[in-house]
């Protein structure tokens, strides 16, 4: 066969358009975004500098502590909250300046629930169908359809004050899709939840996902994080820190992670004298070091020649733990450890 | 699912927003009525004290002397002012308005494409219709008690439409307080005009009958123009003048708080 170099050249230039020259609308994109809160004569930058875009019909995780300015953002992109700078788009619609339509391809399920409890769950949902326009008729049809989605129908009649905390969540998740929006924002569906309760929240947001929907959503749980999310950003004091894959983050910090525990606080402290670049939580000495099984037989050395002893040591690939920890020398709570504190509170 | 075209995912008009929003402020209203009880009890209280302690000294009994201002009965000269202390229960549109805002349903809203007036507005309509069911109620425990209005029984709708534009002044300024302020304190705060209000007035004598400066303070509390017009009303027929001073009071009021109310719903409808 005669070769084609011009064959050829259009398989290429094809195959570049098509990857890089298409237009490819973004479900999100924030630019730049900050926000300063005036808070009587201080100035506080909630957000300094975010920026990310979500493709239609990922999960995109926000993670980051308490005060990361994970809410603030999720405010700005959902036009309920002016950006000091930046923009952001959600299907190529500002929320600024196209803020009413942007609105309805958005549904928001905000930290704080915003639900009457006084009345039941099916008046609600009810009642916001007709809000977005919907008959009579329509609207019956969408909350009995909702309800039974998010599992209430039984509990539809019943005021919401009778609810659980998940419960309401759910209802909360119900009454922010009444109007089949693209893109999902969910600020921190699971936080307080226990573990059953966020798993049948988990189920949820996967089967919105299949469905088609894009969702955002914040956490200040890595595990969650790792389950839910195509991609991921860690923003910390006001800033994307790290971004990517679960996959990509991990690998970001190569090599393997190795933890030794000491019976007392004092001990990892000595020890970590010994190991230039390590980092004690407790008890615990976390290193990340290029191999893993090499490294242990060789420090167990240095801390006997010490006198330290060790009670415990483990090597692992790098978790979504550690690189929190790497990016913003901080520790996240497991969603286990937390839900256990406020359950003894 | 039920599939929605984007023409059917659009937003209802504005009289229907006004309505569902209504309807379910009045829902917690019926769901809780026991909330209506303190403002009710405290105008019904008044009205049955003060006819015990003073209708032996103002009612049939001053018939010929100085004191014979009420002509004969007493409940229709005190009943104005237990409408009048019921009719602040308008204040409660500012304290609904703040429960929203700071239970979050007030964002929740703004997330949707809902009229910001129709927010502020549907309090207030739950607001009137409070003052007109209280200041209502008293009204009818009044004319069991005795009370018969001079200018009959059409003279009553004349007293509960007086009633009813002070109640929507106290609405108003509710809703300002506590928008504001933010929190329910501010909103209960209107409640606390209530006491100067209604006792720095001709409470329990005519105006003439007031002296230093309660007189003096009186004659500037338009609460005092409010309950001479209901008496009027009540006691010498349709006079012009007292119920005019009546309208223009209870109206101003009104028109004052309200444009002040919706001054402050801009504010805080718009984006921080």
């Amino acid at each position: 066969m005669e070769f084609q170099p011009n064959c050829v050249r259009k398989t290429i230039l094809g195959t570049f358009l098509y990857t890089y020259g298409a237009p490819r609308l973004l479900a999100v994109e924030a630019k730049h975004l900050s926000k300063t809160y005036r808070a009587k004569q201080e100035l506080v930058e909630a957000v300094k500098d975010v920026s990310f875009s979500v493709a239609p019909g990922q999960i995109y995780g926000i993670l980051g502590p308490n005060g990361a300015g994970k809410s603030s953002v999720i405010l700005m992109l959902t036009t309920l909250l002016r950006a000091t700078g930046g923009s952001a788009r959600i299907f190529d619609l500002d929320v600024e300046r196209d803020e009413s339509k942007a609105r309805k391809i958005i549904g928001v399920a905000l930290q704080e629930t915003g639900i009457d409890e006084i009345l039941t769950g099916w008046e609600l949902l009810y009642s916001t169908a007709r809000l977005w326009g919907l008959n009579q008729k329509q609207a019956r049809l969408r909350s009995e359809e909702l309800l039974r989605l998010v599992g209430l129908t039984s509990a539809g009649q019943r005021r919401v004050k009778s609810y659980s905390g998940g419960m309401k969540r759910r209802l909360d998740l119900a009454l922010s899709l009444v109007h089949q929006p693209k893109v999902l924002f969910l600020d921190e569906p699971t936080t307080g939840l226990d573990p059953a309760s966020r798993r049948v929240l988990w189920d949820e947001v996967f089967r919105l996902k299949s469905a088609g929907v894009t969702i955002i959503l914040t956490t200040q749980y890595l595990d969650e994080a790792d389950e839910l999310a195509d991609r991921i950003a860690i923003i910390h004091e006001g800033r994307v820190v790290s971004e990517g894959t679960p996959d990509e983050l991990k690998a970001s910090i190569s090599g393997d992670v190795v933890t030794f525990s000491f019976a007392h606080p004092e001990l990892a402290r000595r020890a970590a004298e010994l190991l230039p670049n390590s980092e004690t939580l407790d008890t615990d000495l976390r290193i990340t070091v290029p191999n893993g099984p090499q490294f242990i037989p060789e420090s167990f050395v240095q801390f006997r020649d010490s006198g330290i002893d060790v009670s415990a040591v483990s090597s692992s690939k790098p978790t979504l733990d550690d690189v929190f920890l790497s990016v913003t020398g901080f520790k996240l709570e497991s969603a286990e450890e937390r839900t256990e504190k406020s359950f003894r509170e | 699912m039920t599939s929605l075209n984007n023409q059917e995912r659009g937003a209802a008009s504005f009289a229907l927003q006004l309505g569902i929003l209504t309807q379910r402020l009045l829902l917690r209203v019926v769901r809780r009525p026991y909330t209506e009880l303190p403002t009710l009890f405290v105008s019904a209280f008044f009205l049955f004290v003060y006819v015990g302690q003073l209708d032996r000294v103002f009612g049939g009994d001053a018939f010929g002397t100085p004191f014979d201002f009420s002509k004969g009965n007493f409940v229709n000269f005190i009943l104005p002012f237990s409408i009048v202390s019921a009719s602040i229960s308008g204040a409660s549109s500012g304290i609904s308005l703040v429960e929203d805002i700071e239970s979050g349903v007030f964002r929740r809203y703004q997330a949707m494409p809902i009229s910001r007036w129709a927010i502020i507005l549907a309090p207030m309509i739950v607001g009137a219709f409070r003052v007109l069911l209280q200041a209502g109620l008293i009204l009818a425990l009044g004319v069991l008690i005795g009370a018969q209005a001079a200018t009959g029984p059409l003279g009553f709708f004349a007293v509960l439409g007086i009633a009813f534009m002070w109640g929507m002044g106290f609405a108003g300024y509710s809703v300002a307080a506590g928008i504001r302020s933010g929190s329910a304190q501010g909103a209960q705060a209107a409640t606390f005009l209530f006491f100067p209000a209604l006792f720095i007035a001709p409470t329990f004598v005519p105006r003439e009958s007031l002296s230093g400066w309660l007189a003096t303070a009186a004659k500037f509390n338009p609460t005092t123009y409010v309950i001479e017009a209901m008496r009027g009303i009540m006691i010498d027929g349709w006079v012009a003048e007292p119920i005019a001073k009546g309208l223009i009071a209870a109206g101003l009021f009104a028109v004052i708080t309200l444009s002040f109310a919706l001054i402050s719903a801009r504010r805080a409808t718009e984006k921080s």
